[in-house]
């Protein structure tokens, strides 16, 4: 069967061409061999809990979230409404964290929110950086992507409790939300 | 006794149906060749400019392991440019065919699996979409995909089919 070999070559050439092409890739456009939804622990993952499945996670809102944003150490995120997301952009002192790619980012984002793509190569360094700020790590963060059947804010959300946040809140409807009720908007590359 | 076997040529039984003749005849095999390897070339092309936008479709699919996505998004799109231009050169044809029926057989159970799950994801075949979409138009863009890809696969198979198999090469007498 000597097609089958010659296969083989071709997958070769092919992995060899996609570690080339990845290498040279700009920011934007590489991507790194381990998959941005595989959870990597943080300095304090140690001590964590695994990260709650997704069908423990609570899909409503949480009263207690709505009323204080307290800590939740016992699950990755908590998810909130637009209200709630609003009430927390406008304290001024609250993390908002874009989990959408950089280049819908630049077309718009919620104001003061920054860019954190969870599918771009630079995803730890960014969490290993954002955690180096000394952020406080019970502190409420709010991450957002596209909503709907968006999954995206879910693993930046899964990644930070995995750093060591304790109070991520994930905006489940999303920027079109945002949009929708007439909030604040950036564009470009700044918050 | 065993009655001897029949003298086998290099493309099989002797006689052939005019209808076998014309369907692996070398004029459409190499327009079949051409159409496949385009598609693919074009398909892995828009892929290459933006892994991050692929792995993303593939994880939305919700069938491969977290840990493949990655690799998947990054050498799946490269090997259909290479098999294409493989195809396309007339190198390897029967190699690069292969490839193309196997990745195509992947590509409509996975989106058959999707589809019977009611679960409506950007089909991803060429590249990312950027336009909104409801979930009825993207669950008839993947029924449009898989009837595609059900077309293509019939164009592997014409070439596994018409191009002949290496000869092995006698031992000199």
């Amino acid at each position: 069967m000597r097609w089958i070999s010659q296969a083989a070559a071709l997958l070769v050439l092919a992995v060899f061409c996609a570690a080339a092409s990845n290498a040279f890739a700009g920011r934007e456009r590489r991507l790194s061999w381990k998959s941005a939804g595989v959870a990597e622990g943080g300095q304090h993952a140690v001590s964590k809990p695994a990260a709650a499945p997704a069908s423990a996670v609570s899909t409503a809102s949480s009263p207690a979230a709505k009323s204080t944003f307290a800590p939740h150490p016992d699950k990755p995120y908590v998810e909130i409404g637009g209200e709630e997301t609003a009430q927390l952009q406008g304290r001024g002192d609250v993390p908002v964290l874009d989990a959408r790619r950089s280049s819908v980012y630049r077309e718009g984002h919620v104001a003061g929110a920054r860019s954190f793509s969870v599918w771009e190569s630079d995803i730890d360094d960014k969490i290993k950086a954002f955690f180096a700020e000394g952020h406080d790590p019970s502190g409420p963060i709010v991450v957002y992507c596209s909503g709907g059947e968006c999954e995206d804010s879910h693993t930046l959300a899964q990644k930070l409790y995995l750093a060591g946040f304790d109070a991520v809140f994930v905006y489940k409807d999303g920027f079109p939300d945002w949009q929708r009720r007439g909030l604040p908007v950036h564009s470009g590359d700044q918050p | 006794m065993a009655a001897p076997r029949p003298a086998r040529t290099q493309r099989g039984p002797a006689l052939r149906t005019p209808l076998q003749d014309r369907l692996t005849s070398p004029w459409l095999t190499i327009r079949a060749q051409i159409v496949l390897a385009g598609i693919f070339i074009v398909a892995g092309a828009l892929k290459i400019a933006d892994p991050p936008g692929f792995a993303h479709e593939i994880h939305n699919y919700a069938l491969v392991p977290e840990r493949l996505v990655s690799p998947m998004a990054l050498i799946l799109p490269w090997l259909e440019v290479v098999a294409g231009l493989a195809l396309f050169l007339g190198v390897w044809r029967r190699a690069a065919a292969g490839i193309f029926a196997v990745l195509l057989v992947v590509f409509i159970v996975a989106l058959s699996i999707d589809l019977v799950r009611g679960k409506p994801v950007d089909c991803g075949c060429f590249g990312t979409s950027s336009v909104p979409k409801t979930e009825a138009q993207r669950l008839t863009e993947m029924k449009v995909a898989i009837g595609r890809d059900v077309l293509l696969l019939l164009l592997a198979g014409q070439i596994l089919w018409a191009v002949p198999r290496p000869s092995r090469r006698l031992p000199p007498r």
